[in-house]
């Protein structure tokens, strides 16, 4: 792939390979002048002095790669990078005749990678190794139909094969140099000299045996889309579309009897970007108007940051996890029965515009550490509990301060309630205390804090607050801290 | 009996015109199997009224309909009384209305949260019976999330008492914003309740459309009893002087109030500010009361003075 401007010096990519600097790559026109991968940088400016060099930047490759790979996620969910980073696989199983056929769509790609300013070798066969194979050394389109593998392999050159630089020109020096003459020779000697990978990837474009791409991105089960002939770019265009398309998903969803967990919206631009939204549902959704809803929140959340620069031209709604689906049926005079389904919308919401984290639900700990007895779990990911109140708790503060505050407290000695403190630069004088209360430190655990003292105390306006010593006097050098917990009403 | 079920019939029957007139679901009267009263529903949900159980506090509130409720605290170290009074609001409500689960919904900055602590469900359990597993906690970075939520929450409908929760008087809080907000709870019959911390240092500086205002500051506890003996240096129950700076009756004044959390009610008592000024007077609101009164009056007569030495210097 190369992109050269029309009046341009003769352009090659420089890349050092074994110690020294060579040509990684060039334009035609470098290509016309004679010069060759391979060849080393002194010598091309040697016979080309007018010549533009540039050094290789691997991972701006990879990135370009990587967002030609969004764009052809709009024929197929299944794209894959190829390993030597110079091209992608594309599994259009089922996809093709969305688009006019295998080789309509090819010639579509084409086209259009044109458009974009990219040259491009395409490749299409029923192995990844034959695509591969075609797309590299066949002459264009470089369709290879179902069945003639052998044939259309047969007169190119070994590097077609996917093998290692080494295995070829151990081939070569045998004499073997077509893919012909390595498919007649005999199979045991060539595996013993030059290893099991050898036989591999000729049964692997042959399609002896099942070779699996591995896409970027995890496939969902359940996806609808739809292309558009005019792009669109508002928000209130993209939430009409999305209405539709959630629409046509929950027929799909009713069938499999299931509600989406996990929705994922993908919205392609004219120019190739892609932009994808996911919001999670803390239960089975399939309801158009609420995942309308969800998605609104969180558009309005990334409102700016979405840039539809010239339009999105292809939308889809894709369903990353489902849910078996139950369904209610409510009472005519319309008391809600399921009252927990618009408890969790809410909570949907919630998330979708202000992330997970911001809505919580208290869940309870077999622990007697203050802290931990009680942890805040997200509303997503909370398992429902049964009540399970104690009829006798112990007197708890209302509030509990996230991270205990250090207090300098004067306190009776040994182990009496303080007299005074100072908290946040004020003090306190103590009116009335209860305690102590002790609670001791998890020993089991690794991180457990020592064992706390804790007090009721009432300052003499009538405040009451939650304090804890850590620590004894007179035992050790260090004297015991005070620290402020909670508050009560 | 039977009179009685006659003027339900007839109260019923007008009730379910008026709702077509309004175009609403029909209130509904429900036997409440426990207690034999009636639980009125309206547009499907229980009216959640607004009232505390001391009756002096309570005839000054004026109707009971849930709305905005405004409380706010002088210190933000009083974010325990205010939060504490706010919750006991709540409680009642729901206590007093609904078997079912009474889910709540606390609104907070993270700012406050910060500063204040987050409810802590144990505490909610022990003084306010809110189970824990029914409480859910969003904390919302701007003020703006903070509304949207809590007014969303009010469009649900599904919580039994929503808290928004805010530090001081925020500009973007100003009377179209609280009318706003008045206007969701009263439809939804919720109740709301804006807790602002340190959000009185002015008096009623900002315009708000609540129509009820309370200033919450704690109030020293009694004594705790056992067995009719107080308790020397024990913490009994929680204790609020009650500012009521704006009301549907249009009465306002201080009141001190104790609650009670077995039987979910607050209890009016004597300010503890009166044994400093008159001693004899103390003695004698006090044996006009029951006999425990007269443990906690002779220890604020030894605690003011000083604390009221401290903040002069």
């Amino acid at each position: 792939m190369s992109a050269a401007p029309a009046e341009a010096l003769p352009l090659v990519i420089s890349e050092r390979q074994n110690n020294a600097q060579r040509v990684s790559a060039l334009d035609e026109k470098a290509q016309a002048a004679g010069l060759r991968r391979g060849m080393g940088i002194a010598d091309a400016r040697a016979t080309h002095p007018s010549l533009e060099v540039i050094e290789a930047d691997r991972q701006a490759d990879q990135r370009l790669l990587e967002g030609l790979a969004d764009w052809c996620d709009r024929y197929t969910p299944l794209v894959a990078l190829c390993d030597e980073g110079d091209g992608l696989f594309l599994d259009i199983s089922g996809c093709a005749h969305l688009f006019g056929g295998e080789s309509r769509m090819l010639e579509e790609i084409a086209e259009r990678l044109l458009q974009q300013g990219f040259d491009t070798r395409t490749g299409l066969a029923s192995t990844p190794g034959a695509a591969w194979a075609a797309a590299r050394f066949a002459p264009p389109p470089g369709e290879i139909a179902d069945g003639c593998e052998a044939e259309a392999l047969n007169p190119l050159p070994l590097a077609a094969l996917r093998l290692d630089e080494k295995t070829v020109t151990g081939l070569e020096s045998v004499g073997l140099r077509t893919i012909a003459t390595l498919l007649d020779a005999p199979r045991a000697p060539l595996v013993r000299r030059f290893g099991r990978q050898l036989a591999n990837r000729i049964d692997e474009a042959l399609g002896n045996i099942e070779e699996a791409i591995s896409p970027r991105l995890p496939v969902s089960p359940l996806s609808v889309e739809r292309h558009l002939s005019e792009p669109i770019g508002t928000l209130e265009e993209i939430e009409s579309l999305l209405r539709m398309l959630a629409t046509t998903l929950k027929e799909d969803l009713e069938q499999r009897d299931e509600g989406a967990r996990q929705l994922q919206l993908a919205l392609f631009r004219v120019d190739g970007a892609v932009s994808r939204i996911s919001i999670g549902t803390s239960r089975p959704m399939r309801d158009p108007i609420a995942i309308t809803r969800l998605f609104h929140e969180k558009l309005a959340r990334i409102g700016e940051s979405l840039d539809p620069g010239y339009g999105f031209d292809l939308v889809r709604l894709a369903v990353p996890a489902s849910a078996p689906f139950k369904t209610h049926q409510g009472d005519l005079a319309g008391r809600e029965e399921n009252e927990g389904e618009g408890l969790a919308l809410l909570a949907d919401r919630i998330s979708a515009r202000l992330g997970s984290s911001a809505i919580l639900i208290p869940e309870r700990q077999a622990s007697h550490q203050p802290e931990r007895a009680i942890s805040l779990a997200r509303f997503a990911q909370a398992r429902p509990v049964a009540s399970s109140a104690q009829p006798h708790s112990p007197i708890r503060p209302i509030r509990l301060l996230t991270r205990p505050e250090p207090v300098e407290a004067a306190a009776e000695i040994p182990e009496g309630p303080p007299f005074s403190f100072r908290w946040r630069r004020a003090l306190f004088r103590v009116a009335r205390a209860e305690g102590p209360e002790r609670i001791a430190g998890e020993w089991w655990r690794a991180s457990a804090p020592p064992a706390r003292d804790y007090f009721r105390v009432e300052d003499t306006e009538g405040r009451r607050y939650w304090l804890y010593r850590e620590g004894f006097y007179g035992e050790g050098e260090s004297h015991p801290r005070w620290f402020m917990h909670g508050f009560f009403p | 009996m039977t009179p009685d079920v006659m003027a339900q019939g007839t109260l019923y029957a007008l009730r379910q015109k008026i709702a077509q007139i309004e175009g609403q679901l029909p209130e509904k009267l429900e036997p409440d199997s426990e207690s034999g009263r009636t639980v009125l529903r309206r547009n499907g949900r229980p009216c959640l009224a607004i009232n505390t159980g001391a009756e002096a506090l309570d005839v000054a509130l004026g109707d009971q309909q849930p709305t905005l409720v405004d409380i706010s605290g002088r210190q933000s170290r009083d974010s325990g009384a205010v939060s504490g009074f706010a919750l006991a609001l709540a409680a009642r409500a729901c206590r007093k209305a609904l078997r079912d689960p009474r889910w709540v919904l606390w609104v907070g900055l993270d700012e406050v949260f910060f500063e204040t602590g987050l409810p802590y469900a144990l505490g909610l359990e022990h003084f306010f019976a809110q189970p824990a597993e029914q409480l859910l906690l969003a904390h919302a970075p701007k003020l703006e999330d903070a509304l949207w939520i809590a007014e969303e929450a009010l469009k649900a409908g599904t919580f039994s008492a929503i808290f928004l929760e805010l530090r001081g008087n925020p500009g973007r809080l100003d009377l179209t914003a609280t009318r706003r907000l008045r206007h969701r709870a009263e439809q939804a019959f919720m109740p709301l309740f804006l807790i602002r911390h340190s959000g009185s240092s002015e008096g009623s500086g900002q315009p708000s459309a609540a129509l009820v205002r309370l200033c919450i500051s704690p109030a020293p506890s009694r004594f705790r009893h056992i067995a009719g003996e107080a308790l020397p240096r024990s913490i009994g129950p929680p204790a609020f002087c009650v500012e009521l700076r704006k009301s549907r009756s249009g009465r306002t004044g201080t009141h001190w109030l104790e609650w009670n959390a077995d039987d979910f009610t607050f209890q009016e008592r004597t300010a503890p500010g009166q044994g400093n000024r008159n001693t004899a007077k103390t003695s004698h609101t006090g044996s006009v009361l029951s006999a425990p009164f007269h443990g906690p009056h002779s220890a604020p007569q030894i605690r003011s003075p000083l604390a009221d030495e401290r903040r002069s210097g």
